[in-house]
């Protein structure tokens, strides 16, 4: 992604102001508008029925496809080729698990929501197909991505609550199988899961064309391990007791979720995942110009 | 270091309490919602199950300031008396050196001395020290001296006497001390082999309230310890030869029985020998053939061989030719009986030998009364010659019995004689009068003065002459109705004694009375002025020196010439052996005094500290043996050292403290 310049107003909008504003409409309108607007060159808007170039005619291709004029003129079958389809699929994962109810100021589960809307709400900007799933250990919702299932998706986002435990394989599998036509999945979560689990659960989503995008939601406290008195620390999702001395075991902690997080990095580089870690702290822009320079990589990609 | 109040210290157990909270309490409570465990579980639970305490100096502060209260509540003091020193502020110190004979045994005075040094290295700079060193009597050596290097030089210097132990005098001069003395806080340590010979637990002497009173022993060497016993000594007359026959004991306080060669000196020479077996734990004795006594005192030393304790291994006496009293009985004559009693009286007995001549009055001529002690003048009516003669005896140191009768007359002028002869008083009809009113207080008397010691009581007097005793008389006995019955007098130097009816029974049946023969020898002797010459003194007795001690000396048995002092100031006798008093300038000795250690000092047997603690301070001590134990109570102790006053003070700070760090440390952990 290159260095867009940026509207100053947007982008250093709190988060945690952005989700005390009830309207996901709202708050994804007006965090998507200042980013539009501050690009010079809008590259991704209505650019899917540009020319690209020709190629010649295999066995099996679309003769539709095969551009008429130039065979007149050379006796050669070409067909034409243009830039990606631009009503693309465009689809949002999002864990509501007990453990995304965590956060200090903003639980992971508002950002994730507000991220959800403000992709959600760019995706229809450009006309994609919007579509939404909820999913902890079985899938909570299913919006198929449509063109008309943007206000839908808010509606879910608006209702979504984190509540029972998680578990990321199952679900996903599910789902898989509603992916069947190609397009963008946004998996919004905090991967409480071995690396391995994780990408055993996007394989088959990934396997059907899908373009996966990983956004890792994590608060800041579960990064730094910030805490200093001795607590008895309760797992949100399975209620188990563990009394810790944070002092004694900080460091051992923050190595471990290194290690996880570089685990993910590596593991998604290698399957060509677009993996991003985001903190609650972190304004919403950062996510939405990753996911426009994946979209901008993606309607390049053949 | 003990408690007043122990149970207080129950409250320690609030120690734990902080801890408590520090450790489970605040964890119980604080729950940390946390997304997922499943990093933290992947951490070793062992680690984590340790909890740490954040705040060491915060806990231990806490706990400090716990423990100090607690502690203070309980009222902790020190039982000993350096600490009380140091807490009651300046001591007086009376030390108390016992220097008994026994203490000579082995090495017991050298680490009495030790003992008593050990005692100055308590002692602080404002302390002050009396030093008494005590056997049969107690010496001041030091009063209140602040010097602790004097009283140590006094210490070195002292030597172990031949007195035995008693403790009372010592004692009471230690009450006396410390009653005197305005330091706040006394003691009076004393050092000793406690001997239970010298300790009478019913003498009252006690300390002043709050005093300590520290018992030292010093352990006496186990070995077995003989002692010689005194001498007895029989007197044997043959062939106009008067001689004696000394029987020795041998006591063996040992636990093994002993093979004893026991040599007996004469003048200094070993004269015989002897072996006596003794068993443990008992005596044995023999005796020696007689010795033939001579004119000059005879110097009798019973030996036996030197052993760890040597002081009571000789035995001394001075034996002396029987002493003859000439008496002059001096009657009327013309009854038969009449003297008949009285020499029958006075020809026996033999301490001393009563020489009895008799004589009409008329005849006895001054030559006669020169060579006599006594006059006894038997119902006699006295004329103004034999009255002068008899004034002048007496003046001079003779003395006189006068027994009254029916014929009796006295000179109205005759002021020597202690009474005013009345009318006669017969009770010859209706009831006989009886004897009452003894003086058993005075020599005369004092013989009978124990239960079945001679009664009088069944003496009827027929008649008896009144008479009225002369200012400065006194009146020994009287008759029932009141009327003086013996009257002693004393005129120049010597003495006369009045008995207001007849020695024989022509006025009472005193004479067939087994009280008869004595009560004449106490006459007898009373009005000589005689006094038993003993055999030995013990030593702490008082050595008479005589009436008259101008240019006399005493040459101690250490070979010590010491003046004799003023006339009838007597010298104690501090040695054992042989005193000598001599002229300064004559070389042959006036007297010869045998002097003995107190030989109940060589019976080990010990009084318990406790005991003699107890009697001095009305509490019973701690002293074992050799150790140093206080017997103050342990309220004044408590109250003297105030410990429990800076523990409070330093809990209150600590809390202080503590509670400035927290509020220093609570900030930074927010």
């Amino acid at each position: 992604m290159s260095t867009h310049p940026i509207a100053p107003g947007a982008r250093w909008v709190d988060p945690a102001v952005l989700a005390r504003v009830r309207n996901l409409e709202f708050v994804a309108r007006s965090v998507v508008d200042g980013v539009i607007n501050g690009l010079h060159r809008s590259p991704f808007f209505g650019a899917s029925v540009d020319f690209a170039e020709h190629r010649g005619y295999v066995p099996g291709d679309d003769i539709r496809r095969v551009d008429w004029k130039v065979f007149a003129r050379t006796d050669r079958y070409f067909v034409k080729e243009f830039e990606a389809d631009s009503n693309a699929n465009f689809s949002v994962l999002l864990d509501v698990s007990r453990s995304m109810a965590f956060g200090e100021r903003l639980s992971k589960l508002d950002y994730a929501r507000t991220l959800a809307a403000c992709l959600a709400y760019l995706v229809h900007m450009q006309r994609d197909r919007v579509g939404l799933a909820l999913f902890d250990e079985a899938i909570v919702e299913f919006i198929p991505p449509s063109a008309k299932h943007f206000d839908l998706v808010l509606h879910a986002l608006d209702r979504a609550r984190a509540e029972r435990p998680g578990h990321i394989e199952s679900p996903l599998k599910k789902l898989a199988e509603h992916f069947g036509r190609r397009g963008i999945v946004v998996v919004i979560s905090d991967f409480y899961a071995e690396p391995e689990e994780v990408f055993r659960a996007i394989g088959p989503i990934r396997f059907r064309g899908n373009d996966v995008i990983l956004f890792h939601v994590l608060d800041p406290a579960e990064v730094d391990f910030s805490f200093t008195d001795p607590a008895s620390f309760e797992d949100l999702e399975t209620g188990d007791q563990l009394p810790i001395v944070p002092e004694a075991l900080g460091d051992r902690y923050r190595a471990l979720v290194q290690a996880h997080l570089a685990e993910l990095a590596s593991r998604a580089t290698a399957q060509g995942v677009d993996y991003m870690l985001l903190n609650t702290a972190m304004p919403l822009d950062h996510a939405l110009f990753r996911y426009l320079s994946i979209r901008d990589r993606l309607t390049r990609t053949r | 270091m003990t408690f007043l109040t122990p149970l207080f210290l129950l409250g320690l157990a609030a120690l734990a309490v902080p801890v408590l909270i520090h450790l489970t309490q605040r964890e119980r409570r604080q729950i940390v919602e946390f997304p997922s465990l499943m990093f933290l579980r992947k951490i070793p639970y062992e680690s984590v199950k340790r909890r740490r305490i954040r705040d060491w100096l915060l806990l231990a502060l806490r706990a400090a300031a716990l423990a100090l209260l607690v502690a203070a509540f309980a009222r902790p003091f020190v039982r000993g008396s350096e600490l009380s020193a140091a807490a009651g502020g300046p001591r007086e110190v009376v030390l108390l050196l016992d220097r008994s004979y026994s203490m000579g045994a082995g090495d017991t005075w050298a680490r009495a001395q030790q003992a008593a040094r050990d005692v100055l290295g308590s002692v602080g700079p404002l302390d002050r020290v009396s030093l008494v060193l005590f056997s049969s009597s107690a010496e001041l050596v030091l009063r209140s001296s602040a010097d602790a290097s004097r009283v140590s030089a006094e210490i070195d210097r002292a030597e172990p006497s031949a007195g035995s132990t008693r403790y009372a005098p010592a004692l009471k001069l230690a009450a006396s001390l410390l009653a005197e003395s305005s330091l706040p806080s006394r003691e009076a340590v004393l050092v000793s082999d406690f001997q239970r010979a010298g300790w009478q637990p019913d003498e009252a002497f006690r300390l002043p309230a709050g005093s300590a009173f520290t018992p030292v022993l010093v352990e006496t060497s186990p070995a077995r310890n003989l002692s010689v016993t005194p001498l007895s000594i029989e007197r044997v007359s043959a062939e106009n030869q008067e001689r004696v026959v000394v029987t020795a004991g041998v006591s063996n306080r040992g636990s093994t029985p002993a093979d004893v060669q026991m040599t007996l000196e004469v003048d200094g020479r070993a004269a015989q020998t002897a072996r006596v077996q003794v068993a443990p734990a008992s005596a044995a004795a023999t005796t020696f053939p007689a010795v033939t006594l001579t004119a000059a005192p005879l110097r009798i030393t019973t030996r036996i061989p030197e052993d760890a304790l040597a002081a009571d291994n000789a035995f001394h006496a001075v034996v002396r030719p029987s002493e003859v009293l000439p008496v002059a009985l001096v009657g009327a004559g013309g009854r038969g009986d009449s003297d008949l009693y009285l020499t029958r009286a006075l020809s026996i007995g033999d301490r001393p030998r009563f020489q009895v001549t008799t004589h009409q009055a008329e005849g006895l001529a001054p030559e006669a009364l020169a060579r006599t002690r006594v006059v006894i003048l038997q119902d006699l009516p006295l004329a103004d010659a034999t009255s002068a003669r008899l004034r002048s005896f007496v003046e001079g140191g003779g003395g006189l019995v006068v027994a009254l009768g029916p014929r009796t007359s006295l000179p109205p002028d005759a002021d020597w004689v202690p009474v005013v002869v009345g009318g006669l008083d017969d009770r010859t009809r209706g009831a006989a009068a009886k004897l009452s009113g003894f003086d058993y207080g005075h020599p005369v008397f004092e013989p009978f003065r124990a239960p079945r010691s001679g009664d009088f009581s069944t003496t009827r007097i027929y008649g008896f002459r009144r008479v009225t005793a002369r200012p400065g008389a006194v009146t020994l006995a009287r008759f029932d109705g009141g009327t003086p019955a013996l009257v002693e007098g004393v005129f120049g130097r010597g003495r006369v004694l009045v008995w207001a009816t007849t020695l024989d029974l022509s006025w009472n049946d005193l004479a067939l009375k087994p009280v008869y023969l004595p009560f004449v020898h106490q006459l007898v002797r009373r009005a000589s002025g005689y006094a038993e010459q003993p055999g030995w003194l013990t030593v702490g007795q008082a050595l008479d020196v005589g009436a008259s001690t101008t240019g006399r000396v005493v040459l101690t048995p250490s070979g010590q010439r010491r003046p004799a002092g003023e006339a009838g100031q007597a010298l104690e006798v501090t040695e054992s052996g042989f005193y000598e008093v001599r002229n300064a300038r004559e070389g042959q000795p006036l007297q010869v005094v045998a002097a003995n250690v107190d030989l109940s000092e060589s019976d080990p047997a010990r009084v318990e500290t406790s005991a003699v603690s107890l009697a001095v301070t009305g509490q019973p001590g701690r002293g074992e043996q050799g150790e140093v134990g206080l017997v103050v109570p342990d309220a004044v102790q408590e109250q003297a050292q105030r410990i429990w006053w800076y523990l409070l003070f330093a809990g209150i700070l600590l809390l202080i403290g503590e509670s400035w760090l927290a509020r220093r440390l609570t900030p930074v952990r927010r």
